[in-house]
């Protein structure tokens, strides 16, 4: 759990973060989403103390990150950054070993640990431990600098735009994974970003800031639907608001029970998006469509009428 | 492979041209009766009839033939005909000696003349180009020269006797060696002095930006005396040193000698080295840094592992530029007494016997060479991540 009370941060005469308050709980993902220099970034470094905090207090399940000693607690915390950080000079099994090594842990428990974190990170040891980073692709790299920063199975990562650098279809890769990654490993998660997107297809909480303080939090469903002013809806998107909520809600959860009418001729799995359903209904011109599981078998049918019914009780 | 039409290699035509063109047209040889006498001039196809020369002229106009349309078979066939002429130049050289110079001359001098040397160097180019054209590495670029290097040892120890330079060479053997010796221990001390004295001002520099500030000021303004003002300037504080301080005299300092050339090849030094070593450390790459202070590596694990690994390389290069530039000034050092290769290129000046100059020259250049060669194949070594 990280908790921040009233948090400031000053560099000369410029307010960088000005009294933030905050609370992540275990297990969650967190993501602080806002425009350049909102005061994310410098946020998110000071829970590691690569910043220090100017005034209010930051706490680490209870205790303040003062009380730790600020290499020891680096050591805990997992961070991964925009540019992956990686030592050029050092190949990718001996980046990954990197904390375990200054934790001192025997050779081959640090060997082991690099090869299971390989291996659920999607890095076949035998063709990557020994490359250099500069022989990665980015999305490879960027693999490994989150390898490297579970490498010693902490209870927080830190996560400053990490997928930022990526092509579109690479970083869309890299979300499902952290997603399946962060659905088995319920790590606590601080994730900035400014793309909304991503925030709202990995986030359970969301946190809006602006020129240093927060704006809004709460979760995407809620932001979506209560934007608490106008910077927030744009940053939301506006018109397209509506689009972004269905996406965030599967089929399954809207599906009906199959009818004694007809099936729809147009089909779509159970765990799509409810926006992906819209774009089938309209590509289609229709107002029906039944609802498959994974086996092309009819589970159950989704109405346009229903759904536009069940919005407005 | 599929046959590509290629663009003519001017570079290659031209410097074949040049050599050819000087080779048939200057003068190559020179022979003196003996040390005092001006020599003989003669162009290569006054020599022997002038056939041999004719006969090495038409393979260099074949690789300009072949430059028009340059594929892999035509750069591999002119780098053999490159390799062949270095090796040929100086037999041809021997052979010209031993017609040109008759028993009548027992002190006769054979000087190598402008054509000679032009060409030499010209090879030498085209011989780059070559390497580069055909993808070659550094290391095999230096074997290519194994061939014109058998050639000259073989044509020095057994046939050039009356050439020049080598009885400049045999006249002061000894003391051509230890001018090598003390050339290289000058430029070695005052290279290491500078790496430890640099090494520490950066790490000054790094703490403190008063300290960087000034200490840029006075090294850019260290580099711009000249070399034998700053060897002069030296001169009346040693001297006044090593007059009272007993244990300095014992030293051997003084005004003139190894030590005003320590100190001035010292001052040199370091503007080069402390630039260098300060850029490397820091240009590394921010986000590396951040990372690894991130990942709670300690101030020391930082800059031990992460920092001076990644800047070597660079370092290096300052090493580098520093001994090539130090070689060069220690010739200098020898107006001051220091001794070193400097003091035949002064000795020679002095009597006008441009043979003695280049037996100073020479080993110069090639200790220079050496130098630049070995520590660059050390600094690629240690970029980061291997040789990719």
């Amino acid at each position: 759990m990280i908790e921040l009370f009233d948090v400031t941060k000053r560099f000369g005469d410029e307010t960088a973060v000005d009294g933030i308050s905050l609370r992540v709980e275990k297990g969650e993902l967190c993501a602080l989403v806002g425009t350049s220099g909102c005061g994310k970034s410098t946020t998110l470094r000071m829970i590691n103390r690569l910043i220090e905090h100017d005034g209010g207090e930051i706490h680490l399940d209870g205790q303040p990150v003062r009380s730790f000693d600020e290499v020891a607690l680096r050591r805990r915390i997992g961070y991964v950054i925009q540019s992956t950080g990686l030592f050029p000079h050092w190949t990718v099994a001996r980046n990954i070993g990197l904390v375990p090594r200054l934790l001192k842990w025997p050779k081959g428990k640090v060997r082991d640990r690099v090869e299971e974190l390989m291996q659920l990170l999607g890095l076949p040891v035998a063709e990557f431990a020994d490359k250099y980073p500069r022989q990665l692709s980015g999305g490879q790299a960027q693999r490994v600098g989150v390898a490297r920063a579970l490498a010693a199975d902490p209870d927080i990562l830190l996560m400053d735009e990490p997928f930022g650098a990526l092509d579109p279809i690479t970083r869309a890769t890299l979300q499902d994974e952290l997603r399946v990654l962060q659905a088995r490993l319920h790590k606590t998660v601080v994730f900035v970003t400014h793309d909304m997107d991503e925030a709202l297809a990995l986030a359970d909480r969301l946190v809006v800031m602006h020129q240093g303080r927060i704006v809004q939090q709460g979760s995407p469903v809620e932001l979506l639907r209560e934007p608490a002013n106008p910077f927030v809806e744009s940053l939301l998107g506006g018109m397209d608001r509506g689009l972004k909520e269905a996406a965030l809600i599967q089929v399954s959860e809207h599906m009906l029970p199959l009818g004694p009418r007809l099936l729809a001729s147009e089909r779509i799995p159970y765990g799509a998006s409810l926006s992906q359903a819209l774009s089938v209904m309209l590509w289609h011109r229709v107002d029906r469509l039944t609802v498959v599981d994974e086996e092309d078998i009819p589970i159950g049918e989704l109405s346009l009428r229903r759904l536009l019914g069940a919005k407005v009780p | 492979m599929g046959e590509t039409r290629q663009s003519p290699n001017w570079v290659l035509s031209s410097l074949m041209l040049a050599a050819t063109a000087a080779w048939l047209t200057l003068d190559a040889v020179s022979i003196a009766p003996n040390r005092i006498v001006p020599g003989t001039p003669y162009a290569a196809l006054e020599v022997v009839g002038g056939w041999p020369a004719l006969l090495m002229a038409v393979p260099m106009l074949a690789v300009v033939v072949l430059a028009w349309r340059p594929n892999r078979k035509g750069l591999t066939l002119s780098l053999g005909v490159v390799m062949a002429l270095l090796a040929l130049l100086p037999l041809w050289l021997a052979a010209a000696t031993a017609v040109l110079v008759t028993p009548d001359m027992p002190q006769a001098r054979v000087g190598i003349g402008s054509a000679l040397w032009l060409l030499l160097f010209l090879l030498l180019l085209v011989l780059i180009e070559l390497r580069t054209r055909l993808g070659m590495s550094r290391a095999l670029g230096w074997l290519l020269l194994v061939p014109m290097l058998l050639g000259w040892w073989l044509a020095l120890s057994l046939w050039l006797e009356p050439l020049a330079l080598l009885r400049e060479y045999h006249a002061r053997s000894d003391q051509f060696a230890s001018a090598v010796q003390q050339h290289l221990a000058l430029v070695g001390a005052a290279v290491g002095a500078s790496l430890v004295v640099a090494s520490l001002l950066v790490l000054a520099m790094r703490r403190h930006t008063g300290v960087r500030r000034v200490g840029f000021g006075v090294l850019n303004f260290l580099q711009t005396i000249p070399s034998l003002a700053l060897f002069g300037l030296l001169l009346a504080p040693l001297a006044w040193l090593g007059a009272r301080v007993d244990w300095l005299a014992v030293l051997g300092v003084s005004g003139i000698g190894w030590a005003p050339a320590f100190l001035a090849l010292l001052g040199y030094s370091l503007l080069p080295m402390v630039r260098n070593i300060f850029v490397a450390l820091e240009e590394v790459d921010p986000a590396v840094i951040e990372s690894a202070r991130g990942m709670g590596m300690a101030r020391r694990q930082v800059f031990l592992q992460v920092r001076l690994p990644l800047a070597l390389p660079v370092v290096l290069e300052g090493v580098r530029i520093t001994t090539v530039q130090a070689i060069g000034l220690t010739a200098v050092a020898a107006l001051i007494g220091a001794g070193g290769l400097g003091t035949f290129i002064f000795q020679g000046l002095g009597q006008a016997a441009m043979d003695m100059v280049l037996l100073g020259a020479l080993p110069i250049i090639g200790l220079a060479l050496v130098a630049d060669a070995l520590i660059g194949a050390l600094s690629e070594r240690l970029r980061p991540g291997g040789a990719a």
